[in-house]
């Protein structure tokens, strides 16, 4: 069905008066079958509204496939890569398609959030933590055969240390401003000698390690940015991962083949990975990727809640597995603007700038928050409010003790009126100087969930007096207001989560520019913010991590008491699989071991 | 042409029972389909212009304990009950919040109230609500929602032609009569604008709205853009019509006795193509109808929680809701019938209108 404007011009010119009886027959013609046009198209929306329906209910085709057979995994994204440069990735759809490619030094074992050996098989902590020993796993070859060593990880550091190459790496591997030191006294030994005890650095060293033998003349040349970009034939990009790329079609797939050379080895000695190959859709949104997965071509899904209980009573019928996995290990918040910048405009200060300071006017807030609602109206019943800005599923960081603002219209009201924010009449209230409480709420466009918490949210102030127009942008022009125009009010926005809290420094520190309410901040604002920048330094210098604990609780409950944003709540994670893969193992912080998958032999 | 001028003589209104007579004229020569049309068309516009009173509920309230619920059947009371009400409904419940599955609480009965609290029927201030086309997935009454949806819905496609049919025909005629630089000008101009991808266009115009807008001016401005992409077209035609009546002797007539160029115009040139005009504007206010709901699915038109058929529409996008919740199509039901009663009208006018028919 096309809504297009065709119908808005005039559909057809009537017979001139002079002209009309030696056309009468033909026009009476014309007009027969214009009418009919008109039906036949009206009977074309009939029918594309009842396929609609039958669309949506249970007869989903289910074309006969052989991923069984062929060992090859599908899976769907629904975006297309940006880049295949691993250092450049910002966006999930590109960290998808490389991630089976390169791997670190370390990575994290979903299971026990801990760091376990990847490309270095071991490590030695000395000097009180100031020093960091990585011995190199030797036979690891890069995928046209030449052999890993510490000169790649080298490379790689100083690639991400240059100031030319935008990449997310370098925040988190400075400390106090400085680099992290790196030599290697053998090709098979990596010593990294930081400026102060760093205790986040074994979280930090996940980044994929390049190789140095083909980047290096490009880097020189300085054309790092723009190696290995999405138009470089697949086969160029050399990593050493589980899996090569064979093919990348925009819009439609990545493929990927196993890596014959790959190092690990699994409990028998056999070769890993164990599937055959993978493949990556790339489909329009999430329905189509639902809709791929319920006709079975694809093999792996994570249901939106509304989906979770169709999919769950399909299960059996579909040869498919469901499973809660967990509690999302991000934040979704309200945030407020207060960054003079946008505010305070020659001379003049807008006074939403200190309704957005003003802790009475953001505890009533806080206290218009239905959490219990958006559970129950957004998430279908599978959420659970959230009190701190680090999700439970952080076992060591998250801090139980804050006790949650209860959605209480009435104490809000009552809160906002001892503070001098009158309600003239109904459904107008003023601040103390007689500015009528109004503004704008933003999200990003086309997630249903946000629009509904945002609506929700919105019939709550307006309850108390208080205007919000509520209009969703675009991600790329909210991103842009968020980090150069800081032209908003109040944004609803999401942050994943991390299982080192000092990754989420560019957030906390004042002067980080993910610091979303007043980034890039010479010096800290408030004396909470600066202490929070304190704590984060003192934090990083422990090593024992249950003593480190307590500066991150200090850092949530400071969140929580001085509201510059105000936590919603926590989507219950869902997976969903086919019966026939093996050792498939999901977790919120990842897929455990996913060398491992296998289609069950038929 | 003396049917042509009783129309015409009906659409200025002079005359109370001439007027009647015409209507019922009209009625008479009009067929089933078409009355069908007139008579939804009819009941859409009482619809929207009594929305406070024809509305139960608030469309804007958040039953939040009620998401989804799917329609209440109302039943008839029996008539010992009448003192309590004539019409109940049983009361339902979420039984599952995951599943969003509600039960009908049969112990107990709700009683709807007649022309209660200003409204035309609703329920006691307290009692559970009664959806009777379901509720939406903040547990907001559909039916009254769709009730003011009308509003948006009924009056884009008026206003709209009202401003681009009075451009439009002022300018077409206007160039058309003047003929000359002005009519190359404005001619080229319409092309130009006609050549503009129209709904691309639409949407970066929407797109730079600015977000203190409030609803009613939100949407007078969606219906002045889409107006001023639309006027182009019936200028050219009109343009066309009005070159070919300057040559008529009653035009000539007219200037040789002295008449200015506005009186020849408004008076002669105007006029000659008004019936023409009537038509174009009935088939294309199905087009502004549904560039509203095309918006509103894009979530570039009116915006939440204010409520039109379009964005009530757009909550059918996803495949998910259309097959647990399908009540959530019926405002999808309501712009066929607008669309196609538009269209009706419009072809029943023409048929009328065409001096062709009228000769004989």
């Amino acid at each position: 069905m096309s809504y297009g404007f065709g119908t808005l011009t005039v559909p057809r010119l009537p017979p001139r008066a002079d002209q009309a009886a030696a056309t009468t027959a033909k026009t009476r013609a014309t007009r027969r079958f214009a009418l009919n046009a008109r039906t036949a198209c009206f009977g074309s929306v009939l029918l594309a509204l009842l396929g609609l329906f039958a669309g949506g209910g249970c007869h989903v085709p289910r074309p006969a496939n052989n991923h069984e057979h062929e060992q090859i995994l599908y899976s769907a994204t629904t975006s297309d890569p940006k880049t295949f440069n691993p250092v450049l990735v910002t966006d999930s759809a590109s960290g998808d398609a490389i991630g089976n490619l390169f791997e670190g030094l370390v990575k994290l074992n979903p299971l026990t959030t801990l760091p376990e050996p990847d490309l270095a098989k071991s490590w030695e902590i000395s000097d009180g933590g100031r020093v960091v020993i990585f011995h190199l796993r030797r036979h690891v070859r890069w995928f046209d055969g030449k052999p890993l060593t510490a000169r790649d990880v080298i490379f790689t550091m100083r690639v991400i240390y240059d100031p030319r190459v935008p990449n997310s790496m370098r925040p988190i591997l400075t400390i106090d401003g400085k680099p992290i030191a790196v030599s290697a006294p053998d090709d098979y030994t990596v010593r990294m000698t930081m400026p102060r005890t760093f205790a986040p650095l074994l979280y930090s060293v996940g980044f994929e390690i390049l190789p140095e033998h083909l980047l290096a003349a490009d880097y020189e040349a300085g054309r790092f940015n723009r190696v290995w970009g999405i138009n470089t034939p697949p086969a160029k990009i050399v990593g050493m991962g589980p899996y090569r790329m064979t093919r990348y079609v925009p819009s439609q797939l990545v493929a990927f083949r196993r890596n014959g050379g790959y190092w690990m080895r699994g409990p028998k000695g056999e070769k890993l990975p164990r599937l055959r190959g993978q493949r990556l859709l790339i489909v329009q949104d999430q329905n189509a990727d639902y809709l791929r997965f319920l006709s079975g071509q694809t093999d792996v899904y994570s249901p939106r809640p509304e989906e979770v209980l169709d999919l769950s009573e399909r299960a059996a019928k579909l040869h498919i597995t469901v499973r809660k996995i967990g509690i999302d290990t991000g934040s979704l918040f309200f945030a407020f603007n207060r960054n003079p910048r946008h505010y305070v405009h020659h001379g003049v200060t807008d006074p939403k700038l200190h309704w957005f300071t003003d802790l009475n006017f953001l505890r009533a807030l806080a206290h218009l928050v239905d959490k219990r609602a958006i559970a129950n109206l957004c998430f279908h019943g599978l959420a659970v409010p959230a009190v701190s800005d680090v999700s439970p599923a952080n076992k060591v960081f998250h801090n139980p003790n804050l006790k949650d603002y209860d959605y209480d219209p009435a104490l809000a009201a009552k809160i906002l009126d001892a503070a001098g924010y009158r309600l003239v009449r109904p459904g107008v209230r003023v601040d103390p100087h007689g500015n009528r409480l109004e503004f704008n709420l933003t999200t990003n466009t086309g997630v249903k969930t946000r629009d509904e918490m945002c609506a929700i949210f919105q019939q709550d102030l307006a309850n108390v007096g208080i205007k919000v127009n509520y209009r969703p942008l675009e991600f790329t022009t909210l991103v842009e207001k968020l980090d150069s125009t800081f032209d908003w009010d109040c944004v609803l926005i999401g942050f994943t989560g991390t299982v080192e809290p000092n990754n989420a420094a560019n957030f906390l520190r004042s002067s980080g520019n993910l610091h979303i309410w007043d980034p890039d901040q010479p010096k800290p604002a408030t004396p909470w913010e600066a202490e929070i920048d304190r704590l984060l330094d003192e934090g990083t210098a422990e090593m024992d991590p249950a003593k480190r604990a307590p500066y991150y609780w200090r850092i949530q409950q400071i969140l929580h008491d001085q509201l510059p944003i105000i936590e919603t709540v926590r989507q219950q994670e869902f997976q969903a699989w086919k019966d026939s893969l093996e050792d498939f193992r999901p977790t919120v912080w990842g897929l455990y071991r996913p060398e491992w998958i296998e289609f069950r032999p038929d | 042409m003396s049917t042509a001028r009783q129309v015409s003589v009906g659409a200025t209104g002079a005359g109370g029972t001439q007027l009647v007579q015409a209507i019922a004229r009209e009625w008479r020569l009009a067929s089933n389909p078409v009355r069908f049309s007139v008579a939804c068309l009819a009941f859409f516009y009482v619809l929207a212009a009594g929305s406070p009173v024809v509305a139960p509920y608030d469309p804007t309230y958040q039953y939040r304990a009620m998401p989804d619920c799917p329609p209440m059947a109302p039943h008839l009371s029996a008539p010992s009950r009448w003192s309590d009400g004539l019409v109940y409904f049983y009361p339902m419940r979420m039984a599952d919040p995951v599943a969003r599955r509600f039960a009908a609480d049969r112990s107990r009965r709700v009683y709807l109230h007649f022309f209660h609290n200003g409204h035309l029927f609703t329920t006691a201030a307290g009692a559970p609500p009664c959806f009777l086309l379901g509720s939406d997935g903040l547990g907001r009454d559909l039916l009254s929602r769709i009730v003011y949806g009308a509003r948006v819905s009924m009056s884009v496609g008026l206003i709209g032609v009202a401003i681009s049919f009075s451009l439009g025909i002022v300018v077409g005629a206007f160039s058309g009569y003047v003929g000359g630089l002005a009519d190359n000008l404005i001619m080229r101009w319409s092309e130009i604008e006609m050549s503009l991808p129209s709904f691309y266009f639409l949407l970066a115009l929407a797109a730079i709205i600015p977000a203190g807008m409030s609803t009613v001016e939100t949407f007078l401005m969606i219906v002045a853009i889409m107006s001023f992409i639309s006027w182009a077209g019936l200028a050219r035609v009109i343009r066309g019509m009005a070159a070919s009546v300057r040559t008529r002797p009653y035009v000539e007539a007219a200037r040789a006795l002295g008449a200015s160029r506005w009186r020849v115009l408004s008076r002669h040139v105007i006029p000659s193509v008004l019936g023409y005009a009537v038509v174009a504007a009935t088939l294309s206010i199905p087009g502004f109808i549904l560039g509203e709901s095309a918006l509103s699915l894009l979530g570039l038109g009116i915006q939440e929680p204010a409520a039109s058929w379009g964005n009530l529409l757009a909550q059918a996008q996803d495949v998910q809701s259309l097959a647990r919740y399908p009540w959530i199509l019926i405002p999808g039901a309501f712009i066929f019938l607008a669309v196609m009663s538009f269209n009706f009208l419009g072809d029943h006018l023409r048929d009328r209108l065409d001096p062709a028919n009228l000769r004989r």
